[in-house]
């Protein structure tokens, strides 16, 4: 979703009669980020924008713009769903959004209108926050405190006006896309000690649970900014007990917002704010009985697994994604995926062929590699187009049935034990090399079940097999590693002089011909077409004695 | 893949950092870092501090970083959103590339605008018609947003 700034930033300047020439290539690329972010929106559950809010202003005029404001912002709300080609261009109403967001009096507007307008009950409404609050302008410093002041926040939580779960949870969205998005000492700032203490003080089963969940999200958020992860730990430390270990109970909760919350509190002691006697999760999982998981190793840098590798849940602003450990070649196999939240998944099946390109907001079923099922928007994606299916929207504790046949070169999806027709597309370029695969916008999570448990809606009319049955992880592979413990091992490995001057990794054995420059691995450069020293297309890649002297990345580049 | 790559970086910024700049992770996350850039002396960016993001993608380096200004600044490629029109953070991206010479270009972009390519058309409009003019509202946006 971040990536869709291209896109808007191309549109501003065609409104303006200048065509961006520099932007035009990555145009249709970065188009489709807005795809991957378009929310479904029940339009019978949306409050007008007027009766909704409670205007306070003083002047007339003040409340005419917010109120053209809050209807900017519900309009997008509604229209982003229909956004699902790459060459749709933004809705008219986000770029008036915008231009009223150049101005601080004009940012604070937009930033109340998310709080008070974007319903409790869409299942993407944080993501539209997220959407519209990345797009805007950046706030300046004083708009900053002057969001501060309206906010009012204290541990008996915001003013009276923004006393609702709703905008209490919009508040919880809204600061921890602010905190992500200016990470670093601008972040920093942010956190004041009455927002600290207000985000610390909802980590409690009293509060709404839609609260405490986005509370977690937002402090997880704030600690990318290390002074700040400092100062959280701090103050969850001084509590006790601990809230994220009470909150972590909530672990497969059967109300699926409580079993978010328990998700979040766990993965975020188990990387963030470690607490001190608790065991690491992985310590603690018995894992004997699976023997597939969601790869750790295969997966976009900001999706989060749960230590038992069946679980996964995106709260960045990107479209985040993960295959699972088992490939399958040939026979008929079959998966399920209990849907935790509603909003923008893309799940099915794709090849080690199919690129996690995250930040462009492409996924599983946006290649020829992959297929993918889509419940919220209710479409099969393919290629990066979609066809509508007709299913109803998937719900929170919904089961996707995933079978895929090899032999006859079909995939069938059902949601609840109700088959869809059979997909054939997946097989035009590919006939082998499949695993479980999926895709997430900001916020949305769901849970695997590769055959280790019972399956809820097996299929009938056909002989399949399970994916834990035949796969087979060592108890080394199995263990998902808090992502510190992860860097930290990165960081001790060395660099041998030798090596790939792109990667680090592998020696550096090939020679471009007809340049000449070295300091390449096989590996790398076979994805490159031009030589990245000279940009001279590349004819050859010839194999080199490791010994020889390479070119060194530090004095030759391009200009 | 790429966290060697960014492993690698990292050690040699702390090694040889670039003049005016420096950068490095905003937390525990590798892919994520934040930098920092000194106004150039010989621009209206003088005396000011900026702040920028940095997302390293899956396959950095074959796909370019994505970098963006936090702090807000008056120039006619980069946008009130922070977005940086600049060539190599796009089409004329290549892998021999790294972030300190991304910063580096991004310094001389703040001392040489590019006005025939504008992010924000109206700014390069005041920057080709009016120097003086564009001299003293960078100066006025760097005082009021980046000191």
């Amino acid at each position: 979703m971040g990536a869709c700034i291209c896109k808007n930033k191309a549109n501003q300047c065609h409104a303006d009669g200048h065509a961006h020439g520099a932007s035009s290539n990555s145009q249709s690329r970065t188009g489709r980020a807005e795809a991957q972010t378009i929310p479904h929106v029940n339009r019978s559950h949306q409050p007008s924008g007027q009766g909704h809010r409670r205007v306070t202003g003083s002047s007339s005029s003040r409340r005419e713009s917010q109120r053209n404001v809050d209807s900017l912002v519900l309009e997008t709300l509604s229209l982003i769903r229909t956004l699902v080609d790459n060459e749709q261009e933004p809705p008219q109403a986000m770029v008036q959004l915008q231009k009223v967001a150049e101005k601080e009096t004009g940012w604070l507007e937009v930033v109340r209108s998310l709080i008070l307008s974007i319903p409790l009950d869409n299942p993407l409404g944080p993501a539209v926050i997220t959407l519209l609050l990345d797009e805007c302008p950046l706030p300046t410093k004083e708009a900053i405190s002057e969001l501060h002041r309206n906010l009012g926040l204290s541990c008996r939580g915001p003013c009276d006006e923004y006393k609702s779960v709703c905008c209490q949870r919009n508040i919880c969205v809204m600061v921890g896309c602010l905190a992500e998005k200016l990470a670093g000492p601008n972040s920093v700032s942010l956190l004041s000690k009455e927002l600290l203490g207000y985000l610390v003080h909802n980590l409690d089963k009293s509060c709404a649970e839609v609260v405490v969940l986005h509370s977690i999200v937002a402090l997880e958020k704030f600690s990318q900014t290390s002074e700040n992860k400092v100062t959280i730990n701090k103050s969850l430390q001084s509590k006790e007990p601990n809230p994220l270990v009470v909150l972590e109970e909530w672990w497969k909760d059967p109300s699926q917002l409580r079993w978010e919350v328990g998700f979040c509190a766990r993965w975020c002691l188990d990387n963030l704010f470690l607490a001190e006697g608790r065991t690491y999760s992985y310590e603690n999982e018995d894992l004997s009985a699976i023997n597939v998981m969601l790869n750790s190793n295969d997966v976009s840098e900001y999706l989060k697994i749960s230590a038992d590798g069946l679980e996964a849940r995106c709260d960045a602003s990107s479209f985040e994604s993960v295959r699972c450990t088992f490939q399958v070649d040939r026979g008929v196999w079959y998966y399920e995926v209990t849907i935790i939240t509603a909003g923008v998944m893309q799940i099915g099946w794709a090849t080690k062929n199919s690129h996690f390109l995250n930040h462009e907001g492409y996924g599983i079923g946006d290649d020829e590699f992959s297929l993918a099922y889509d419940g919220c928007r209710q479409l099969i994606w393919y290629h990066a187009e979609s066809k509508p299916h007709l299913h109803p929207c998937w719900k929170p504790g919904d089961t996707l049935g995933l079978l895929l046949d090899l032999d006859k070169q079909q995939l069938v999806f059902s949601l609840n034990g109700d088959c869809l027709p059979p997909f054939h597309q997946l097989f035009t370029y590919t006939r082998s090399g499949f695993f479980a695969a999926a895709s997430f916008m900001s916020y949305q999570q769901c849970a695997f079940n590769f055959g280790s448990k019972p399956f809820k809606f097996p299929p009938k009319d056909v002989e399949f097999k399970s994916f834990n049955d035949h796969g087979n992880l060592t108890a080394e592979e199995k263990i998902i590693l808090p992502r510190y413990k992860k860097l930290d091992f990165i960081k001790n490995i060395l660099v041998k002089e030798d090596s790939c001057t792109l990667c680090f990794d592998n020696p550096a054995n090939i020679v471009l011909l007809p340049c000449q420059h070295m300091g390449f691995c096989q590996k790398c450069a076979l994805q490159l077409e031009t030589c990245p020293i000279c940009r001279k297309h590349i004819k050859e890649r010839k194999q080199v004695p490791v010994d020889l002297e390479c070119s060194n990345l530090e004095d030759e580049a391009p200009s | 893949m790429a966290l060697k790559r960014i492993t690698k970086e990292l050690a040699d910024l702390g090694r040889d950092p670039p003049a005016q700049c420096s950068a490095g992770p905003v937390g525990d996350d590798l892919f994520h870092w934040q930098a920092t850039i000194m106004g150039p002396p010989e621009s209206p960016y003088t005396g000011g501090v900026f702040f920028l993001t940095i997302h390293f993608p899956t396959d950095y380096p074959f796909k370019p970083p994505k970098v963006a200004f936090t702090t807000r600044i008056y120039h006619p490629n980069i946008n009130s959103n922070g977005s940086i029109c600049l060539d190599i953070l796009r089409s004329q991206w290549s892998p021999a590339l790294t972030i300190s010479k991304v910063l580096l270009s991004i310094c001389s972009l703040l001392t040489d605008p590019n006005p025939e390519d504008p992010l924000v058309p109206e700014i390069a409009r005041v920057y080709k018609t009016d120097r003086p003019k564009y001299e003293t509202t960078a100066k006025e946006w760097t005082s009021k947003y980046a000191m």
